[in-house]
């Protein structure tokens, strides 16, 4: 039985794309003890994640306070203080570290944490040298050009995993929602949760496009519900929306936005029937609670690159003339309305609208009005990529 | 026995002229009060001096808050006695390894202080300093440990006087003693009267040996101008503004580049406000000198809390006005000369006949200036005026050379040292005389420094700088032709008086002894970040040598010039030049890791 520690350091999008990785590896080694370590801001999330023993925390604010003190010199109390942290952390070494991110500390992280150490770099952390799986992922981000393997998968191919076929869903919070969330998905219907903001404010949607959306909704769907979606730095852009709308129509919107924990945030978006917004971190998440979604992406988002994992989501993705960033014109409101009154979508101007299907190979994204057959360079590409992998 | 007696016996030992002091002094300078709790307080002058309802809860909120930033081996140094509630708090909440001091301004209100409550075994451990403000200067200089200061502002209000002697003081000796050599950006302006004196200040920081970014904005100079023909003033201020917050970006991206220990800004840099808090929130530690008249330009108001420090050439009222506008520290810093440029020359005959004369002024034309230097045309002695901005000032125009053209440093040169008398007549944009007459202009000491006679209009700061027999000053316009006729009928005088001028400038007023204030300042104030730098700790032969140096650092250590400076990304610069097949240590690793957050922390773009 060996011990293996997982690091994922970035952000909760990439935590959620971790979780196929962690299915493959539980279903590659049952018996072994397979831990996580994640932000401490994202501990939470990491304890919905299944086939995990343990989830630690990375306290990144501490180390940023000793760094800003190791500027002055590192002191024997510091590092003693480190050492203790360290240890209090991961009180036995681990066999061996999958280290899913190319940043110096979670690199680094790994090489202190563990025996051996799977990731990003060929030759430890001095190494310049990418694995070939790195080298993929690197490239696509620098170029831009369509990643036909999903960043799951290639979290994957990093570890020398195959996807896991079926797309591995969340645990259920364990716990007792609040009254006002308590009422969500009871009653009416259907219920869409709305996420009002974006990490990027390049990716916020602009306000009265929401507001144009929720008002269209209610009117062809007169039973339904709104859930609007964000933390407490979004409560403001969430009445914005609101203010100008009839009573009527306020009745049937629940903004939660600010009030929510990370557990009780998924246990709201299993509630909803689908999930739209822009930011792609909260529709990863969405995916992952088994929430068809549906992803309006513009400015850098793209849709191979971070669409959500598994099948029957939605995505419309703004086109540009060269590949570069967007800033739409026109917004898909009426094609996403298609889609939860189960009718076919229409066409947008200057959008393409794509949808997701996982086979063997994991997730992809077919256009619509092309084949949905898997591209075909994707299983090549795995070839060539795991011919040298690392394990 | 009592009280006071109690507390002296405890420091006689140590302290005996202490103690002698305090028995001889006569006390009464504080009155008592009880307060609502019931533990004594008191007021001075008026003003109570601790809290009227609960001083220890009050002194105890002050001392958690100061000690956030006390660090272990630093001295604390208490400015304001009072009652000593805040010490004691300040004592409680002492980092480990850390020591105590308390400036004691006056030994009467000390006496009162230590005859009203009963002082714990932490009264004798405290190091009190004392006597005038040189004596106290050397005291805590003479401290093998980095100050750090606390003031309590309700006790240490009445004697802002002798805290302020003892910090020019205490700033002028630690100055001497600088020997580290920091790394500092000077930011300067796009063009105007601070970019000579910003070549100045890069100049003198080199000659101390600090190594010198200057992100020099004057080659955008043509085109900000070219913003100025634009018809619409508001596309003229809407197109200056925004280039300035380019520029403002640019310096930004200049700084991440090259992150240095001191962003050193001067007047009319164009740094905005978000600019300033962002590389606060980086850590990036700021100056501002403002070399201005704060009465003219007022751009200070809105970037008054994005400087970590502020120095300015004036005091008082202008000292006031920035901290209400939000300053944090702010600081006095006179203008000053730079030897290498402001320096007496040998001029040839056909040099000394176009560029000299009996009397000459040099500078541009303010109202004031307009409206008083046609009083001194006489037909007793020659006359003439040299600068730009005389546009419409007929009386001037028979002695202006030049038709007005701006003139180069090298020519005002020629015109101080081939002129008997030169005028210096500070701006204003009255009539007369400057009624708010403080700070001293550079042309005080440039002239000086020149070895140049001079008149100058009195300042109220300028006896601090020169003496009467170094200057000689006039207060009143109808002063000044009595003054020429003395002056030009002694030409050794003159020249006594100009060479004795010259080498105070030499000895105190240089750009060189200003960016040593300067430092010794900041030195001060961060004893940590810059202070230890200033004081030669960071070099690798004396960080090897600390006890306080994990011994696994050592040998790393040991791998760098004894002299050098070496910081945590030197550290890791080494290890990642070791190769990628290199075998880590642990040691290794944790740099590496900390390193990693120390460039995210300072990554500004």
């Amino acid at each position: 039985m060996s011990r293996t520690l997982v690091i994922q350091l970035a952000r909760l999008g990439d935590l959620v794309q971790t979780m196929p990785m962690i299915t493959a590896l539980r279903k590659q080694y049952p018996r072994d003890t397979i831990d996580l370590l994640c932000p401490e801001p994202l501990r939470d999330l990491g304890t919905l994640i299944p086939g995990l023993d343990r989830v630690i925390g990375w306290d990144g604010a501490r180390w940023h306070r000793w760094a800003e003190r190791a500027i002055q010199g590192i002191q024997p109390d510091q590092r003693k203080e480190i050492e203790q942290e360290l240890a209090a952390l991961c009180p036995h070494i681990y066999d061996r570290a999958f280290v899913l991110n190319q940043h110096t500390r979670a690199i680094v992280a790994g090489t202190l944490l563990a025996k051996e150490c799977v990731g990003p770099l060929a030759q430890g952390p001095l190494s310049e040298q990418l694995t070939p799986w790195a080298a993929y992922v690197r490239e696509i981000a620098r170029t831009r050009r369509s990643n036909r393997i999903h960043l799951s998968d290639a979290f994957c191919g990093m570890c020398g995993l195959l996807p896991p076929g079926t797309p591995p869903r969340c645990l259920t919070p364990l716990i007792s929602p609040s009254r006002n969330l308590e009422q969500i998905g009871r009653g009416g219907g259907p219920w869409i949760g709305i996420i009002v903001g974006a990490g990027d404010p390049a990716r916020l949607v602009p306000v009265d496009v929401w507001r144009a959306w929720i008002v269209r909704f209610l009117a062809v769907l007169p039973r339904g519900r709104v859930v609007l979606i964000g933390h407490g730095a979004e409560c403001e852009r969430a009445r914005d929306i609101q203010q100008p709308l009839p009573p009527s129509i306020l009745g049937r919107i629940w903004d939660i936005t600010g009030q929510t924990t990370i557990h009780e945030l998924a246990q709201t978006l299993t509630r909803c029937q689908h999930v739209i917004g822009s930011d792609t971190g909260p529709l990863h998440l969405a995916a992952a609670v088994g929430t068809p979604t549906l992803g309006w992406y513009f400015a850098r988002a793209r849709v191979h690159e971070t669409g959500p994992y598994g099948s029957g989501h939605r995505i419309w993705q703004a086109q540009s003339e060269d590949g570069g960033p967007v800033v739409p014109a026109t917004w898909p409101i009426e094609p996403s309305l298609d889609v939860l009154l189960s009718e076919s979508p229409r066409t947008q101007p200057q959008w393409s609208q794509w949808t997701s299907q996982t086979d063997e190979w994991g997730t992809y994204y077919s256009e619509a009005g092309q084949s949905s057959a898997p591209p075909r360079e994707r299983e090549a590409l795995w070839h060539e990529l795991s011919h040298a992998m690392p394990v | 026995m009592n009280l006071l007696q109690t507390h002296l016996d405890g420091i006689r030992k140590t302290f005996p002229d202490l103690v002698s002091a305090v028995t001889e002094s006569a006390g009464g300078v504080l009155t008592i009060a009880q307060s609502r709790e019931g533990s004594p307080s008191a007021t001075q002058e008026g003003q109570w001096i601790h809290s009227a309802y609960d001083p220890r809860k009050e002194a105890q909120s002050w001392a958690t808050l100061q000690a956030k930033e006390w660090h272990a081996g630093e001295l604390g140094v208490v400015l304001g006695v009072g009652l000593l509630y805040h010490v004691e708090a300040l004592v409680a909440s002492k980092p480990l390894g850390a020591r105590l001091a308390v400036v004691i301004s006056d030994i009467a209100a000390f006496k009162d202080a230590l005859a009203v409550r009963p002082l714990g075994p932490w009264f004798n451990a405290i190091e009190w300093i004392w006597g005038n403000s040189d004596e106290m200067a050397t005291q805590l200089a003479s401290k093998s440990a980095p100050l750090r200061f606390f003031t309590y502002a309700p006790a240490a209000r009445p004697y802002a006087a002798q805290h302020q002697a003892l910090d020019v003081e205490l700033r002028r000796l630690l100055a001497t003693r600088q020997h580290g050599r920091l790394h500092v950006a000077v930011v300067g302006p796009i063009y105007g009267g601070s970019l000579p004196i910003t070549k100045y200040v890069v100049r003198a920081l080199e000659s101390l040996g600090h190594r010198v970014s200057w992100v020099d904005h004057s080659i955008h100079h043509a085109s900000y101008e070219r913003f100025n023909t634009f018809r619409d003033p508001r596309h003229r201020l809407s197109m200056q503004s925004r280039f300035a917050d380019v520029l403002s970006m640019g310096t930004l991206t200049e700084l991440s580049e090259d992150p240095p220990d001191l962003v050193l800004a001067m007047a009319q840099a164009p740094m905005s406000l978000g600019a300033l808090e962002h590389l606060r929130r980086k850590k990036f530690m700021t100056a501002m000198w403002f070399v201005e008249n704060y009465r003219h330009l007022t751009y200070w108001q809105q970037l008054a809390p994005g400087y970590d420090y502020w120095f300015t050439i004036q005091q008082k009222d202008c000292h006031d006005a920035l901290r209400r506008a939000g300053a944090p520290h702010v600081s006095y810093l006179p203008m000053a000369a730079d030897p290498s440029v402001h320096r007496p020359l040998t001029l040839a005959t056909n040099e000394q006949l176009e560029f000299g004369s009996d009397l000459s002024f040099v500078g541009a034309g303010y109202a004031n200036r307009r409206a008083v230097l046609p009083r001194w045309i006489s037909k007793d002695w020659t006359f003439k005026v040299w600068g730009n901005e005389w546009e419409g000032a007929d009386a001037v125009a028979p002695i202006l050379q030049r038709n007005g053209a701006r003139i180069d440093t090298d020519t005002c040169l020629k015109v101080f040292n081939a002129t008997a008398i030169n005028l210096n007549l500070h701006s204003n944009t009255g009539e007369g005389l400057d009624p708010a007459a403080d700070f001293v202009n550079p042309r005080t000491f440039e002239l000086a420094a020149a070895g140049a006679f001079q008149l100058v209009d009195q300042r109220a700061l300028l006896p601090e700088c020169f003496t009467e027999d170094e200057i000689v000053s006039f207060e009143a316009t109808d002063e000044v032709p009595s003054l020429i006729r003395t002056w030009l009928r002694d030409p050794v005088g003159r020249r006594t008086i100009a060479d004795t001028a010259r080498q105070r400038v030499l000895r105190q007023h240089t750009y060189e002894h200003r960016m040593k204030d300067l430092l010794a300042e900041l030195g001060m104030r961060e004893p940590d970040r810059l202070g230890s730098i200033l004081r030669g700790e960071r070099t690798a032969e004396v960080l090897a040598a600390q006890t306080t140096t994990p011994s696994e650092l050592t040998p790393m250590l040991r791998q760098f010039a004894p002299d050098q400076r070496v910081e945590l990304k030197d550290l890791a610069a080494q290890i990642r030049a070791r190769g990628p097949r290199t075998e880590l240590s642990r040691e290794d690793l944790l740099i590496l890791m900390l390193e990693s957050y120390r460039t995210e922390t300072r990554d500004l773009v």
